[in-house]
C-alpha cells in the first residue's frame, strides 16, 4: 500500500544558513514597540518636566546665589526649589530600576506564561539566536535611552552642584549622573530578564527584580561604593564641599576611638554662645572640633576627594556593565538548557 | 416529478442537452434539418421545461432527461462553476461502521448503475475530496486503487482517474423475473417465522457463502467491460 | 522513499521523580498521518515535545526526518508544531503573525498563507486576540503549513474547536497531506474520528507506547469473537486482547486475521479503529507492536451483566 511520495523539494542546501540577524531584529521591534513606546513616553514626560523646572532654577540659581549662602539664595532658591529637587532626586532613583525591570521582565516571563515559546522557539531560527536576537537589541536601546537621559539630569542637577549644596558623590545623586545611570539601567534590565526566564510569570517577576535592584542599589550606596577605592584619612574637619566624607572619629590620647556617646558626655561641658543650631550647623561641627582638640582629642576624617568621582563611576559602571553581561548570559543559558 | 420546470438553464446546460441532441442524431433518429432546429431552440431555451420538450419524442434510457449539472468536487454543494470536474460527489457515513475507502467504492459503483457516471467520466481529484470530506488522502488512493483492480476505472498521468467500464446491466424483464422470485422467497420466510431483521441476516450469511464459494476468497465482482468477463 | 519521519529507541523523560515517557521505541514512516491517542497523562504532549525540540530526553534517543536530531537547525527547518491551544501572540495581527513567521524561518509561502486566509474568511488586519477559537487554530495551522515542512506535528488540535471548525481544519491539514505529501503526527484524545483520518496509530497508555503500525495492518490483525461465554475460557488458538462476557455470550478481541479458523458456534466480525483502541486501554499489559509480539499471560476480562 503505498504512501504518498515526498514532493521535490526545492535543493535543499546541507548546510543550512542560519536566519539573518536583521530580521529578528524585526521581530523584536514589532514585538516589543508598545514597551519601548511606552519608555519613550514615560521619560519624555519626565524630560519635560525636568526641562521646565530645570529652567527656572537654573534662573533663580544665577540671579541669587552669587555668592552662595547668601539670605536671598536661601529664599529665593533654596527654599523654593529645595524641596522639589530632593523629591525629584528620589523619583529619579527609581527610574533605571522602572525601565529596565518593565522592559526586561517580560521579554521571557510573557512568552512563558502565555505559552507562545512553543511557537516561537520551534521556528526554523531557533531559541538561542531569537533570544539572543531579542535580549541584546533592547539592553542597548535601554540603556542608550537611559545614558541620553543623564545628560538632562546633570543639567538639571547643575545649580545645586554650583550652590554648593549637593556634591556629586552624595548618595542621593551619584547614581544619576555620569555613567552610573546608564548602567544601573542595564542592570535592571538584565536582573528583570533572568527573573523572568526563572519565574516564568511576568508580574511576579516584575515584584521580584524590583525587589533585588533595590536591595542591591541601597547596599552598594550604603555600603560598597565607599570601598572602591581606599578612602584618604586626614586630621582637617575642613575639607572642600566636593569631598564625599565617608566618617569621622576622634580618638582619646591612648589612641582609642571615643564612642558617640562619650562624645556628647564631653560636649555637654562646653556652651559656647555660638553652640546653638544655626543657619550654619557646619560652624558649630568646626567649633565642637576645635574644643575637642583642645583638650587632647584627635579628629579623623575618612574621605573620597571629589577628584575621584569619574574613577568611581567608571569602577561602578564596569562591575554593573559585567554583572549585566553575566545576568544575560545566564539567562541565554537557561533558554537553551530549560525544558518545556 | 419535476417540479423544477420553471427554473432557468445555464448555458452549460444548453451546451450538454446539445451534446445529446448529436448522439440522438449520430444515431440516426434526428435528421439534419430537426437536429439544427432543435439545436437552435435549446441554444435560445430559457427554463428547463423548454429543455425537456426538446426530447419528448426522443427515448433517453438511464440518463435523467435533464442532465445533473456538472459539479467540480470540491466546493459547497450547488456551488461552484463547470469546470472539467467531476460529474459526482462523495458523501461520508461517519457512523455506518463501514470503513471509509469502502463507501467511497460503493458509490462509485452506485452512481454508475444510476448513470450519473458514465464512460470517460472523471471521478474527483484525490486533493477535492481530502478537502471536502477530510480524510486521509492515503484512504482516497486506496477507493480509487480498488476501483482499478476490478477495472472499473483507469488513471491517467498528471489528469486523474476516469471511468473505463460500466456495471453490466441486467436487461429489464430478467429483473423483473427475479424480482418475482425474490418475493416468492420472502413469502417463504415469513410463513416460516423471520422477522425483518431475521431475513436481512439471512440474506447477508447465505450472500457471503455464496461469493466466498464462488471466488475462494473475498466479494470482488468481475467488471464487465464488453469484451470478456474478468473473473476475480 | 523509506524514510522515517520519527524514530525514536528506548525514549524516557522524567519531570522530578515522574516518569511521564518511557521505553518509547517508535519507527513511523513517511507519508503519513499518524495518530497519537492515549488517555489524559498518558504522555503525548511530552512525545511532542521531544520530537519538536521543546524537551530534551531523559534517556534514549529520538531523530526525525530520517535522521536529524530533534531541535537541530535541519529539524526546526523541516518541522512545524502547533501546540496546544494554539499559541499566538494575541495583540498582533494575523498579518504581523504573517510577517513574523516569514522573518523567522528561511522558508515561507506568503502567497500560499494569503490565499488560505483569504479562503477561510480570517480578515488581515484584526488582532489575533479578537478571531474565534476556530479561526485562531485555522491562523496557527496556516501559518505553520506556509512554512511548507516535511512534517507537521499537532498537539490536540481540534480539543476546543465546535464541529464545524473541527471539520474545516482537519480540511486543511487533508489537503496539505494530499497536495505536498506533508506527514502529519496528532495527537489526540477523541477517538472517534481518528478512523478516517489517520493511517497510522500509536498508542501510549502511563507513557508508554502499547500500540504501534499502520491502521491497515493493525484492523487486518485484529478480530472480535462472539460466541458461548461458557467456550470463552478455553479458547487458546490466538492472543487474546481483551474480552467482554456476559451469562451467556461473550466478545473476544483477538489478533487475527481473516484467514484464521473461527471456531465452531463462533462468529468473526471486523473489528473498528475505535473499538480495537478503547480494548488496549483497558488492557494495559497488552501491545501490539511491530516486531515480537507482546502477549498477554492472563485474560482479565470486563464482565457485562
Amino acid at each position: 500500500m503505498t504512501a504518498l511520495t515526498m514532493p521535490g523539494r526545492p535543493a535543499h542546501d546541507a548546510r543550512l544558513r542560519p536566519v539573518p540577524w536583521r530580521r529578528m531584529a524585526w521581530v523584536t521591534w514589532r514585538q516589543h514597540r508598545a514597551a519601548l513606546g511606552g519608555v519613550a513616553a514615560f521619560l519624555s514626560a519626565f524630560a519635560v518636566y525636568l526641562w521646565l523646572t530645570g529652567l527656572q532654577m537654573h534662573h533663580a540659581e544665577a540671579a541669587y546665589c552669587h555668592p552662595a549662602g547668601s539670605l536671598g539664595c536661601a529664599i529665593n532658591f533654596t527654599g523654593r526649589y529645595g524641596e522639589t529637587a530632593i523629591i525629584v532626586s528620589i523619583a529619579l532613583q527609581a527610574v533605571p530600576a522602572l525601565i529596565g525591570v518593565f522592559a526586561g521582565a517580560p521579554v521571557l516571563a510573557r512568552e512563558l506564561e502565555t505559552g507562545t515559546f512553543r511557537y516561537a522557539w520551534t521556528q526554523g531560527i531557533g531559541r538561542l539566536r531569537w533570544t539572543v536576537g531579542k535580549l541584546v537589541p533592547l539592553a542597548v536601546a535601554v540603556t542608550a535611552v537611559a545614558g541620553a537621559f543623564t545628560v538632562l539630569i546633570a543639567w538639571y542637577n547643575q545649580p545645586w552642584v554650583a550652590a554648593g549644596y549637593v556634591t556629586p558623590f552624595s548618595a542621593r545623586v551619584f547614581d544619576l549622573l555620569g555613567v552610573a545611570f546608564g548602567a544601573w539601567t542595564l542592570a535592571a534590565f538584565a536582573i528583570g530578564v533572568l527573573a523572568g526566564m526563572l519565574i516564568r510569570r511576568a508580574v511576579p517577576a516584575i515584584a521580584a527584580s524590583l525587589a533585588a535592584y533595590a536591595g542591591l542599589a541601597f547596599a552598594t550606596a550604603l555600603w560598597l561604593r565607599e570601598h572602591y577605592i581606599t578612602p584618604l584619612v586626614t586630621h582637617n574637619p575642613n575639607l572642600p564641599g566636593s569631598a564625599w566624607i565617608i566618617s569621622h572619629w576622634y580618638t582619646g590620647r591612648n589612641g582609642k576611638p571615643l564612642s558617640q556617646a562619650a562624645i556628647s558626655q564631653i560636649l555637654q561641658a562646653y556652651h559656647p554662645a555660638t553652640n546653638k543650631i544655626g543657619p550654619n550647623t557646619f560652624q558649630t561641627f568646626l567649633n565642637a572640633v576645635g574644643y575637642l582638640t583642645q583638650h587632647g582629642y584627635t579628629f579623623w576624617a575618612s574621605y573620597q576627594p571629589g577628584s575621584r568621582f569619574w574613577p568611581f563611576q567608571w569602577i561602578e559602571g564596569g562591575w554593573l556593565l559585567a554583572l549585566s553581561v553575566l545576568l544575560i548570559a545566564a539567562t541565554v543559558w537557561l533558554v537553551r538548557r530549560r525544558a518545556a | 416529478m419535476y417540479s423544477d420546470q420553471h427554473l432557468r438553464v445555464s448555458d452549460a446546460e444548453r451546451e450538454a442537452v446539445c451534446g445529446r441532441l448529436a448522439e440522438h442524431f449520430a444515431a440516426g433518429r434526428l435528421d439534419q434539418a430537426e437536429f439544427d432546429d432543435r439545436v437552435g431552440r435549446a441554444m435560445s431555451a430559457k427554463t428547463r421545461a423548454d429543455l425537456r420538450g426538446l426530447f419528448a419524442d426522443l427515448s433517453e434510457t438511464g440518463a435523467p432527461a435533464v442532465p445533473e449539472l456538472p459539479r467540480g468536487g470540491g466546493g459547497t454543494p450547488g456551488d461552484g462553476p463547470r469546470g472539467p470536474g467531476s460529474p459526482i460527489e462523495f458523501r461520508l457515513d461517519a457512523a455506518s461502521g463501514v470503513p471509509t475507502y469502502l463507501q467511497l467504492v460503493h458509490q462509485v459503483e452506485h452512481a454508475l448503475r444510476l448513470g450519473y457516471l458514465t464512460l470517460g467520466d472523471q471521478l474527483p481529484k484525490v486533493r477535492d475530496v481530502v478537502a471536502s470530506l477530510a480524510i486521509n488522502p492515503n484512504t482516497v488512493l486506496k477507493a480509487y486503487k480498488e476501483l482499478e483492480t476490478k477495472g472499473l476505472t483507469a488513471g491517467r498521468p498528471g489528469q486523474g482517474t476516469f471511468i473505463q467500464a460500466t456495471l453490466g446491466q441486467v436487461a429489464l424483464p430478467e429483473l423483473a423475473g427475479l424480482h418475482k422470485s425474490l418475493l416468492g422467497w420472502l413469502t417463504t420466510a415469513d410463513a416460516a417465522g423471520l422477522d425483518e431483521d431475521g431475513i436481512v441476516a439471512l440474506f447477508a450469511s447465505a450472500l457471503r457463502d455464496f461469493y466466498k464459494r464462488r471466488s475462494g476468497t473475498g466479494e470482488r465482482r468481475a467488471a464487465r467491460s464488453g469484451e470478456a468477463e474478468g473473473v476475480a | 522513499m523509506n524514510v522515517n519521519i520519527i524514530e525514536t529507541s528506548g525514549l524516557g523523560k522524567r519531570y522530578g521523580s515522574t516518569w511521564a515517557l518511557r521505553e518509547c521505541s517508535l519507527a513511523v514512516p513517511a507519508g503519513h498521518v499518524t495518530a497519537l491517542v492515549g488517555p489524559n497523562g498518558a504522555g503525548k504532549t511530552t512525545l511532542l515535545n521531544l520530537a519538536v525540540g521543546l524537551a530534551e530526553p531523559t534517556a534514549g534517543t529520538v531523530t526525525v526526518l530520517g535522521g536529524l536530531a530533534s531541535g537541530s537547525p535541519a529539524a526546526l527547518d523541516g518541522i512545524a508544531f502547533v501546540a496546544q491551544d494554539t499559541p499566538l501572540y494575541k495583540n498582533l495581527s494575523a498579518a504581523d503573525m504573517l510577517h513574523l513567521t516569514r522573518n523567522l524561518n528561511r522558508r515561507f509561502d506568503q502567497p500560499y498563507a494569503k490565499a488560505r486566509l483569504g479562503e477561510l474568511g480570517i480578515p488581515l488586519n484584526r488582532r489575533a486576540g479578537k478571531l474565534s477559537g476556530g479561526q485562531q487554530a485555522q491562523l496557527a495551522l496556516t501559518l505553520a503549513l506556509a512554512r511548507r515542512p516535511r512534517l507537521l506535528v499537532l498537539d490536540e488540535p481540534v480539543a476546543m474547536l465546535d464541529p464545524l471548525a473541527r471539520h474545516d481544519f482537519m480540511a486543511l491539514v487533508m489537503t496539505a497531506a494530499a497536495d505536498d505529501g506533508v506527514s502529519v503526527l496528532l495527537s489526540s484524545h477523541v477517538l472517534a474520528e481518528l478512523e478516517r483520518v489517520a493511517d497510522y496509530l500509536i498508542l501510549l497508555s502511563r507513557g508508554r507506547v502499547q500500540v504501534a503500525g499502520e491502521v491497515d495492518d493493525l484492523i487486518a490483525s485484529h478480530r472480535v469473537l462472539t460466541g458461548p461465554a461458557a467456550e470463552a475460557d478455553r479458547y487458546t488458538e490466538r492472543p487474546l486482547v481483551h474480552a467482554r462476557r456476559a451469562d451467556a455470550q461473550a466478545h473476544l478481541l483477538v489478533r487475527a486475521t481473516a484467514d484464521d479458523p473461527v471456531p465452531p458456534r463462533w462468529e468473526a466480525h471486523p473489528v473498528g479503529l475505535e473499538e480495537l483502541a478503547m480494548a488496549y486501554l483497558r488492557e494495559p499489559g497488552a501491545g501490539a507492536l511491530p516486531g515480537p509480539a507482546c502477549g498477554r499471560d492472563t485474560h482479565p476480562t470486563e464482565v457485562t451483566k
